[in-house]
């Protein structure tokens, strides 16, 4: 028989080394199946979105966004040449007719799958962007049209960005701006929170600002940018705010910008009116609390902990409906009874 | 219609499209809501509801007992325990009844008549010893528990319990960064993990549903609880004195099931926080009003739909299982048979871990149905060591009394680490041939398919591999 303590510590070396090949993203294997999988077309469907959405796209900016050396974005370049996809006027990449609609095509299946994995599935927001990256090389035309009729043809993305449509139209809202040009005082909405780069996103998501909220801008200076949502007042870095657009409103706001109390703070036994559901409520999950009955001046009262104390349900149309506290507290309800 | 008209369409079409961009991304949503809005005033408006009915009271009442902080685990627990040790001892009469019939009576009648025309050994064998022992033994040990755990898990359902232990159990999927009512798949997984793979039908959101499907096989099945019985009776209740036996050793058993659940959360939290990374995006959980349970209409249909269906695909497995079983006793190169020669290979890495290689192959020959993994241990040791007892080679069978079990693993060289282990593997390794198959058809996937069956194999080997060492370690220094 082995000693055992020697087969412990074989076997411990071969955990930490299987750790080490198969950490999911940064393990070995799976950066190896990358670049195994970063096929030619990949690659020139890549090049051809950051040509399209760049302003002044060069062999290095191409480069940098598709992480491979200058001598192989040269090689994309001629096969994208080749079919006609792309032409080159003195230093400048311009793309041929053909080259940006399918460039719109391949937008339009990255925005419509990160839609679909923000409705209807419980993926991490942060994860959307690379999940959709993926797919939007996998999945076929047909693929695309029927996630699309599937969602019932959304226009924007859950970062707001509109979702060409099949026969390559994409238009962005006129009024659109960025948060940083609006007069001071000026109430407007956010529209979109740019996903790229992750780690300023992730900032954004962490501050609480999300999609459809109404802002009023406070304060700008070189420095910082100052302004309010109904969850308070932020402070933010230009850097951040340069990420945010929004479109202005009129100066009556639908309602006012705080409203009532989350339903998360409702005491066993307290009954209240719903006020609103957070914007950050979406797609499946919308669906089945309005399904449900959870609409404005609906009466709610909590009436049951469970035996963890999370979750609680509440009474709603005289069904018991059970709820997180996460998601209640998405719920804002009246401050009084 | 004219070409002027189809560009005035066009041109409506496109502008729509366009105002549709600039209305933004919430005004789908508001729409919505103000049709919903409308609708539930105009409903209010029209209907008239009736007084609250009496048995509000009661359900309140009930609910704060059942949900309550001091009650909610403890009635919970005690509620499963009695639906498994009315579904275990409820099953051993019919389930010797069934043995009778099959094994004991109806074996043998074809064995006669197989003689009495003449039939070549070979082909007897194969048929009656291999395929129709294999099938028979499969429907007696599965049928009974099935027919007496589906209906009472039904029974609970019905009457509304189910939904409140889900709701209670919430929290603890919500750490695991699953959906509560994965307790519901968990729990329907201790019958059959097939059902409870399709069980998972109820989670809506695509993250969640994978995650309770992968997990499932954790929840000790019914075709697991005979193995884990038999060997903690004969093996742990051993350790202590007789009257202590019965207890102890039902304890072991329990406690290889809370392992199960254990490993159930944990490996929940690991995949959602791996590759399923994310949060449960949909969670609403209805709580509907207790109602008296409909006997007879739950009976009928959770015979009719889950039992049946699951058994029917069981014997479907049973049957080449039962062929492959016979033939690799039978068939010899050289003087050992093929089951002979895959012991040998397998041994030393089944003493590694703690087992050896007849549990070993019986694993793999049982990959269609837990049931069998027993019987088949018990004929592949006597194959092995030429102990007297049994039927013949290939043929499996059941020893009457304890001490010939015991005195046939002793023969076998078994001691108390390869019944613990074997307890372990037997909770943690692949789902049977039906699960996977359920696995694929649920989730039409052939990677998490894979990952479903061979992640349970790798870690059982992990862990009996670890138990083992240990043991071995604090027995030299003891």
């Amino acid at each position: 028989m082995v000693n055992p303590l020697f087969a412990l510590l074989v076997a411990a070396a071969i955990t930490a080394l299987s750790v080490i090949i198969f950490t999911p993203e940064r393990g070995f294997f799976w950066k190896w199946q990358h670049t195994r999988e970063m096929s030619e077309r990949v690659l020139r469907e890549d090049a051809l979105k950051h040509i399209y959405h760049a302003k002044n796209a060069s062999v290095t900016s191409l480069a940098g966004a598709l992480s491979i050396s200058t001598n192989e974005v040269a090689d994309v370049i001629e096969g994208l040449q080749s079919l006609e996809l792309l032409e080159i006027e003195g230093v400048d990449f311009k793309l041929t007719s053909d080259g940006r609609d399918y460039a719109l095509q391949i937008i339009r299946a990255h925005r419509l799958y990160e839609r679909y994995l923000a409705e209807e599935t419980g993926y991490d927001e942060v994860n959307w962007h690379e999940r959709a990256h993926q797919l939007e090389h996998e999945l076929s035309p047909e693929d695309v049209e029927a996630l699309a009729q599937k969602l019932g043809n959304p226009t924007h993305d859950p970062h707001g960005d509109p979702i060409p449509t099949a026969d390559g139209k994409m238009i962005y809202a006129k009024t659109r701006t960025e948060l940083t040009s609006l007069n001071l005082d000026a109430r407007a909405r956010i529209v979109h929170l740019e996903d790229e780069p992750e780690a300023i996103y992730a900032q954004l998501v962490a501050e609480g600002l999300h999609i459809g909220q109404e802002i009023r801008l406070l304060e700008v200076t070189p420095l910082r940018i100052r302004f309010e949502t109904g969850q308070g007042e932020h402070l933010l870095a230009p850097i951040l705010a340069a990420n945010i657009s929004v479109i202005p409103v009129s100066e009556e706001p639908e309602k006012e910008l705080a409203v009532g109390l989350p339903l998360s703070s409702l005491e066993i036994g307290e009954e209240r009116e719903v006020v609103a559901l957070s914007p950050r409520i979406r797609g499946a999950e919308r669906r089945r609390l309005m399904d449900l009955g959870l609409l404005p001046g609906t009466v709610i009262g909590a009436e049951i902990e469970s035996a963890a104390g999370d979750p609680v349900a509440y009474r709603v149309r005289g069904a018991l409906i059970a709820l997180r506290k996460e998601q209640a507290a998405l719920i804002s309800v009246s401050a009084e009874a | 219609m004219t070409i002027e008209n189809t560009t005035t369409l066009e041109n409506i079409l496109s502008t729509a499209q366009a105002l549709r961009w600039e209305v933004g991304i919430d005004f789908h949503e508001k729409v919505t809501e103000s049709i919903y809005t409308d609708a539930v005033k105009i409903a209010d408006r029209a209907t008239t509801r009736p007084e609250e009915k009496p048995r509000f009271d009661f359900d309140r009442k009930l609910d704060q007992i059942l949900t309550s902080r001091v009650w909610g685990f403890p009635l919970m627990l005690a509620l499963l325990m009695i639906v498994f040790w009315l579904t275990i001892s409820g099953a051993n009469v019919p389930s010797s009844m069934l043995a009778n019939l099959l094994l004991d009576t109806i074996h043998p009648m074809l064995k006669n008549f197989a003689a009495n025309i003449g039939m070549p050994w070979w082909l007897d064998g194969f048929l009656f010893d291999g395929v129709y022992l294999a099938t028979a033994w499969v429907i007696s040990v599965m049928l009974p528990p099935m027919a007496i755990f589906f209906p009472l898990f039904t029974l609970l359902e019905d009457f509304g319990y189910l939904p409140r232990v889900a709701f209670n159990m919430d929290n603890m999927f919500r750490k695991a960064g699953a959906h509560g009512k994965q307790a519901l798949s968990m729990t329907m997984g201790f019958g059959c993990n097939a059902a409870g793979v399709v069980a998972t039908r109820i989670i809506d959101s695509p993250r969640e549903r994978l995650i309770a499907i992968i997990t499932n096989n954790f929840a000790l099945c019914n075709g697991r609880w005979p193995t884990q019985i038999l060997i903690a009776s004969l093996f742990i209740g051993a350790l202590v004195p007789a009257q202590l036996a019965g207890f102890v050793s039902a304890m072991a058993v329990v406690g290889i099931a809370l392992l199960g659940v254990f490993l159930t959360f944990l490996s929940s939290m690991f995949l959602s926080k791996t590759w399923l990374k994310g949060e449960v995006s949909t969670f609403s959980l209805e709580l509907p009003p207790y109602r008296p349970p409909r006997i007879w209409q739950t009976i009928y249909t959770s015979i009719i739909d889950r039992t049946l269906v699951i058994l029917w695909r069981a014997i479907i497995f049973a049957i080449p299982a039962g062929a492959v079983l016979w033939l690799s006793a039978n068939i010899t190169i050289g003087g050992t048979s093929l089951a002979g020669y895959l012991i040998n290979f397998l041994d030393p890495f089944g003493l590694l871990i703690g087992l050896n290689g007849v549990i070993l192959v019986a694993f793999i020959v049982a990959i269609p149905a837990n049931e069998i993994v027993i019987p088949t241990i018990m004929m592949l040791t006597v194959l092995v060591t030429g102990a007297s007892a049994g039927e013949g080679t290939g043929v499996m069978f059941e020893l009457e009394s304890g001490m010939e079990t015991m005195a046939l693993f002793e023969a076998g060289g078994w001691t108390l680490l390869t019944a613990v282990n074997l307890m372990l593997f037997s909770l943690i390794h692949n789902p049977c041939s039906t699960t996977i198959y359920t696995i694929f058809k649920e989730t039409g996937s052939k990677k998490w398919t894979w990952v479903a069956s061979l992640a349970p194999v790798l870690l059982g080997f992990a862990v009996t591999f670890v138990v083992a060492q240990i043991w071995r370690l604090v027995a030299s220094i003891l």
